[in-house]
This record gives C-alpha cells, sequence and structure tokens, in this order.
C-alpha cells in the first residue's frame, strides 16, 4: 500500500478524533495527531486501536510511541503489514 | 520544571472508552491494570494514572527534548490516598517524578515535580474555559480538559 492510499485510510480514523478540521482537511504526511489535529492524548489510544482493527495488525507498544505523526503512523503500519 | 493535567471527567466519560479492549494495555503497567481490575473505583482510577502519566510526561518530555506516546512506560504508584488527595511517584527511564493529586467530583488534577520540596510549594488556579489571555498570567505549565483549564506557577 503506497503513501498516499495509507493517508487515504487513516484520514477517516482519525477523522472521528481531531478537534481541529481545517487541519484534518488538508492531512499529509506532516500532519502531527495532536499539535496540528488537536487530538486528544487518550483519544490517541483509540487511533492506535482503530488502526489495528482498520489494518488487521498488531501495534506493540513500541511501535505506539513513534505514533504522533502521520509520517511515523505509516511507517508504523507498512512494517506490521510486511510482517504478516 | 513541573507539569499539571487536569481530567475532565464528564469529558472522559463521552471522549473515551477504557473498557475498550486492548486501551489499558497500551496505557498501563501490569502493576497499574491489576489495581484497576481491584479497585473499588476502576474508573476513578483509569483516569488519576492517566492524568499523574500526562503530568510526568510533561516535565520528562521537556527534560528530555524527546515526544514519544508511551503512557504504559510511565509508572505510577500511589502512596497515600484518601476520597479527596493522592500522592504518589512517576517514574520512567530511572527518573522519578512526583504527583500530587486533587480528586473532585468533576475532575481530577495533578501537579508534578521533581522533589517533593517544589512539589509542595506549586499554586494552581483552575478557572472554566475559556480563560481569555490567561498565556499573560505566565503559567510554567497549562492543562485544558472539558470545561476546565488549570494554570500551575
Amino acid at each position: 500500500m503506497d503513501k498516499e492510499e495509507l493517508i487515504a485510510r487513516l484520514k477517516p480514523i482519525v477523522s472521528g478524533y481531531a478537534q481541529d478540521q481545517d487541519a484534518l482537511a488538508a492531512i499529509n504526511e506532516d500532519t502531527d495527531f495532536i499539535k496540528d489535529l488537536k487530538i486528544n492524548s487518550a483519544n490517541l489510544v483509540d487511533v492506535v486501536l482503530d488502526v489495528e482493527e482498520a489494518f488487521d495488525i498488531v501495534i506493540d507498544n513500541q511501535s505506539m510511541e513513534k505514533m504522533l505523526t502521520v509520517k511515523a503512523s505509516i511507517e508504523v503500519i507498512q512494517a506490521k503489514l510486511q510482517e504478516k | 520544571m513541573i507539569g499539571n493535567d487536569l481530567v475532565d471527567l464528564l469529558e472522559a466519560a463521552q471522549q473515551s472508552n477504557w473498557k475498550r479492549r486492548g486501551f489499558l494495555e497500551k496505557v498501563c503497567s501490569l502493576a497499574e491494570q491489576r489495581q484497576i481490575s481491584e479497585a473499588e473505583n476502576p474508573e476513578e482510577l483509569v483516569w488519576l494514572f492517566w492524568s499523574m502519566k500526562e503530568a510526568a510526561y510533561k516535565i520528562h518530555s521537556r527534560i528530555t527534548g524527546i515526544r514519544s506516546f508511551a503512557p504504559a512506560l510511565l509508572d505510577c504508584k500511589v502512596d497515600l490516598v484518601n476520597s479527596l488527595q493522592a500522592q504518589g511517584t512517576v517514574c520512567v527511564d530511572q527518573q522519578t517524578y512526583y504527583s500530587l493529586s486533587t480528586i473532585e467530583t468533576n475532575y481530577i488534577h495533578t501537579l508534578a515535580a521533581q522533589s517533593q520540596e517544589r512539589l509542595q510549594t506549586i499554586r494552581t488556579e483552575i478557572h472554566d474555559q475559556p480563560l481569555a489571555n490567561y498565556r499573560l498570567k505566565n503559567p510554567a505549565c497549562v492543562s485544558h480538559h472539558g470545561r476546565y483549564i488549570a494554570l500551575v506557577f
């Protein structure tokens, strides 16, 4: 799955938690979940759980550490999809 | 350096489902998970741990200059607790932060510092949101959630 496709699949997941709609509309690789989308940090857990369900992958806590941006999340998802 | 974190309990109940499968495993250590499962008021303990972790993380991330999302690695211990206050520590990467939490009906607010001495001298202001021009007050740390904003000095 390429980057654009992954961003397109991430967008509906984060849209449930994003509090900044302009940043959501402009979502790209550099988007920061907390600083840009203003996602509440407790909801970041939900983003990770939703990603696990949507892609049928398991994200260990070590991988979750990095998932503060779209770019880092894409890298984690790609790595986990390759492990399957 | 000091940190603080406020959880609006009504907002948290609406925003988050801590009973969701996998949620606590991603947020809490095994010891914390066990305490939650045995607690009389598990929801309160979940958000107490969460606010302790967040308050300590705000200091730790500034000291290390590293942002990461690893709540389960912030190891909470509550030493002293009554219905209104909880005193404890949060350990991460061999660093210990001291915490003092106030438990109200509507919110939990935690202060964190690098020493007990500093913890005792923190001044707190909690206001309803929105609060205009709060930056002018020059707080050391700001936390806002739901209906409230907390400033510490």
